[in-house]
């Protein structure tokens, strides 16, 4: 079964359940043959900074930094919110594999054609 | 080069409000003329092409922060 699935992460280390747990459905998503996009935005997009989610391992769930290695390499892709990005003087030359910095614009055009949205 | 009939310089606008103000520019003007734009935000790159597809504009060139919009038919 084809088709787009998103999932919305809006937290990073002031919520490493909500954060992992997103990363997770990802994962299911890309793992179920579906054409998978994290939007990364608010505190979110500090996960697209390399190195950032080295220490957050959640009980009963894989390492974060995993579960985002193993997203990528499924072909998921990571958009991370640029006002976001920006208001936070993150550095777009560290981002982690699959990561990319949008506006709007792209995730409206995902999103577009009827893709399924969850949100963390 | 293109004729170019607008020029605008959003800085570092992005997102929502780069694209809105965007479609009020490209609708100030006639149906086949052009628009520069100067758009400095990161997301710019992958935003610009994506609103053009949406909207039905043509972007005639790229090159970040550079770009040529041409207006569509009504």
């Amino acid at each position: 079964m084809a088709g787009k699935f998103c999932v919305s992460i809006t937290h990073a280390k002031d919520n490493t359940d909500k954060a992992t747990v997103g990363f997770v459905v990802a994962n299911a998503a890309a793992g179920s043959g579906k054409e998978s996009l994290v939007f990364l935005s608010v505190e979110g997009v500090r996960l697209a900074q390399k190195g950032y989610a080295q220490d957050i391992h959640e009980e009963g769930f894989a390492p974060l930094r995993e579960l985002m290695e193993n997203f990528a390499k499924a072909g998921g892709t990571i958009y991370v919110c640029s006002p976001c990005f920006k208001k936070r003087k993150l550095d777009e030359n560290n981002l982690v594999a699959g990561a990319s910095i949008v506006g709007g614009a792209k995730l409206v055009e995902f999103l577009s054609d009827g893709s399924p949205c969850v949100s963390y | 080069m293109a004729d170019v009939a607008a020029q605008w310089d959003a800085g570092e606008l992005g997102c929502g409000e780069l694209v809105l103000e965007l479609r009020y520019r490209l609708s100030a003007l006639r149906p086949g003329e052009i628009l520069q734009l100067i758009a400095l935000d990161a997301g710019a790159p992958a935003d610009i092409p994506a609103w053009c597809r949406m909207t039905g504009h043509t972007l005639v060139t790229t090159q970040h922060p550079v770009y040529l919009i041409q207006r569509k038919e009504d």
